[in-house]
């Protein structure tokens, strides 16, 4: 999918850093994250529950929850730093130039106001459109994301749709005002399984339309496989891999990405098919809570290929054809394949 | 147009709105209809019944302590006055001091409590200190040294009662936006771009409604009394019957002409519960449907 020219970034997160505050000073919860969406594609967040992709994808907002402060690095956003940008400034850009759909659509709508009314209050916030306008608007919109009877939909309110019309709905409602980038935070985990691959072709085909860059974060290894076109994996708050999807998905470089792709049993693509047991279903040990990281390579102590020289956390360095990997051992073998 | 009865679960035909399903939950509440429907009688008895019965309620056209007979049919009073026109005039203070006092203590209560509700922290902090000390306030007590200071007239009357009345709908809303501000629409609406002002009215507001409402409704109920408490201790406005001020200058005479006395607490009384009973009928015509949604 991803053609020979790389496009622009429409977003650059660079060396972002995310602190907690505690009693005991800052709590790091995002350390030195670096990753980049091309205009016009999407990059897949993946890593285990807890590494830290919802609060990158609230960093990226500005909407971090309190206690939690971006404290390092910049976001850039088609070149404009969101990490120092005023607030009136990045209200501005959400849900314009920016905007999110979150995971719960049952939940994510306002249960007062048609879904008309919805869509569109943000086009008029936004566009300063007027009601007529903003309501034909609206109308567009439900048929861009093939709402059937959208006509009559307009006026509904909802608790009458269902779930996967809702994320239709908040799909319309996060695109209506032609975003550059559209961040996903597990927009299909609460639907069933049919409607999940509609919501992600439903999107594949926005995109292509649009130009829109969507930062997708999902556990779905397969859908990140089919629509992704790069990835970057989180692991305790860091980044330990990037690259395009189809690649990183087929050899993962870095230890981390192996066992995980390893616990998707479905998707052994590659190097992950030699990977350890079929029946294994999660990577062996657990995510370091928050404060009790060590000092080196966060994953050395659920890593076999750990050593003495991962006490030192490795920076994600380039590995070749685009990608780059936080591993001390990947540089190794990359020099020695490449040899 | 006309609503449509049946509800094929797929028909997009008529989306009912939450609003229009808690009318409709109300309607068959009978609980919260008789309350409404004494009110409303109640209402319009004191607006239209003085000038049907015409007979100046500050006449002292009947012998004191008359009974109630075909002359003066709920009897007079120790000066003579008939106890029925008083009643239907007096109406008309008690119902609007209970509306406006209502009124005034459901803005305070909505504005504080929102606010603080909203932006939390030292904003918080602050005004729930206001509150409480509102709170802590004995409220007739405060309510006397406002109508003693500044006149007993029926504006500075509803004022006071407004005033020291606010405390318990400002918690309510306080409570009710920390609520709804964590939900997700509100998360999503503040990821739209939405303005605090637009956050705060348009999208918390309509959803922490419901409770306020009853409040509102129970609000009106408590004014009510309040304004009986104070005419009875004679700090009414002395230029305006009312039922308190009926209950106050004959409850010496409570011997002597029962009637006198009876009917205005009674009518008090019968009010006052009308606006509960219409509460608790909103109460139970709005909270299924909250319960519903989950
Ligand atoms: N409101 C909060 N205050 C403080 N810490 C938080 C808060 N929300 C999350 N965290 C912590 O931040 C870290 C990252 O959480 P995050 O929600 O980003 O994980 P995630 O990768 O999105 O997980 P999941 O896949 O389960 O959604 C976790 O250690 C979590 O405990
Ligand atoms: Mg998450």
């Amino acid at each position: 999918m991803s053609g020979t020219t790389i496009p622009p970034l429409a977003l650059s997160v660079e060396h972002l850093g995310v602190t907690l505050a505690g009693r005991d000073g800052p709590l790091p919860v995002l350390e030195d994250v670096s990753f980049g969406v091309p205009a016009g594609r999407t990059l897949a967040l993946i890593g285990e529950s807890g590494c830290g992709k919802s609060m990158a994808a609230l960093a990226l907002m500005g909407l971090l929850p309190e206690g939690l402060r971006c404290d390092t690095g910049a976001i850039r956003l088609l070149g404009e730093d969101l990490a120092v940008a005023p607030p009136a400034r990045l209200r501005a850009l959400r849900g314009s130039t920016l905007s999110m759909i979150f995971q719960e659509p049952m939940t994510a709508l306002n249960p007062v106001f048609t879904v008309g009314e919805q869509i569109a209050e943000t086009l008029r916030l936004h566009q300063g459109l007027d009601a007529a306008a903003a309501r034909a608007g609206a109308l567009e919109m439900l048929r861009k994301v093939e709402i059937p009877a959208a006509a009559q939909r307009l006026d509904a309110y909802p608790h009458q749709l269902s779930g996967g019309m809702r994320q239709r709905v908040m799909i319309a409602i996060a695109l209506a005002c032609r975003p550059r980038l559209l961040i996903a935070d597990e927009p299909t985990t609460a639907l069933d399984v049919t409607v999940q691959a509609q919501i992600f072709d439903l999107l594949k085909t926005l995109q292509r339309e649009t130009g829109t860059a969507i930062l997708l974060i999902s556990h779905d290894l397969h859908a990140v496989a089919d629509i992704a076109d790069e990835v970057a994996v989180l692991y305790a708050g860091t980044c330990v891999e990037t690259g395009p999807a189809s690649r990183v998905l087929a050899a993962p470089e870095h230890p981390y990405t192996r066992a995980l792709l390893a616990c998707s049993p479905r998707l052994r693509l590659g190097a992950a098919a030699a990977g350890p047991a079929p029946d294994l279903l999660e990577v062996p040990g657990m995510v370091p809570p928050l404060g009790q990281r060590g000092p080196g390579c966060r994953f050395a102590p659920r890593c076999e290929l750990a050593g003495a020289d991962c006490n030192h956390p490795p920076p994600l360095r380039p590995a070749g054809a685009g990608r780059a990997a936080a591993c001390w051992r990947v540089g190794d073998t990359t020099l020695e394949a490449v040899a | 147009m006309g609503g449509n009865r049946s509800t094929l679960p797929a028909a997009p035909a008529k989306p009912a709105s939450p609003a229009r399903e808690m009318l409709r939950h109300f309607l068959r509440h009978p609980a919260g209809m008789a309350g409404f429907l004494i009110l409303l009688a109640v209402a319009l008895a004191s607006l239209a019944g003085p000038g049907l019965y015409g007979v100046d309620p500050a006449d002292m056209a009947a012998a004191p302590f008359e009974p109630p007979g075909p002359e003066v049919p709920l009897g007079a009073d120790y000066l003579g006055r008939d106890v029925l026109a008083g009643l239907l005039i007096g109406g008309r203070a008690s119902l609007s001091v209970g509306l406006a006092a209502a009124l005034i203590s459901v803005l305070i209560g909505v504005a504080v409590g929102a606010l603080a509700g909203w932006f939390g922290g030292w904003v918080d902090r602050v005004l729930m200190k206001v509150t409480e000390f509102f709170q802590v306030l004995p409220s007739l007590l405060f309510a006397m040294v406002l109508v003693t200071l500044f006149g007993a007239s029926l504006g500075i009357i509803t004022f006071a009662i407004g005033v020291v009345s606010w405390p318990g709908v400002a918690r309510l809303t306080r409570a009710e936006y920390l609520r709804v501000r964590g939900l997700d629409y509100v998360r999503a609406a503040v990821a739209g771009g939405g303005r605090p002002h637009y956050l705060i009215l348009r999208v918390v507001l309509p959803n922490a409604l419901p409770p306020i409402i009853v409040a509102a409704a129970l609000a009106i109920g408590v004014a009510i009394l309040f304004e009986g408490g104070l005419s009875f201790l004679g700090l009414g406005d002395p230029n305006v019957i009312s039922w308190g001020m009926m209950l106050g200058q004959n409850r010496t005479y409570l011997l002597d002409a029962w009637w006198a006395v009876t009917f205005p607490g009674a009518a008090i009384f019968f009010t006052v519960l009308a606006v509960s009973l219409l509460g608790e009928g909103l109460n139970d015509a709005i909270n299924p449907r909250l319960r519903k949604r989950g």
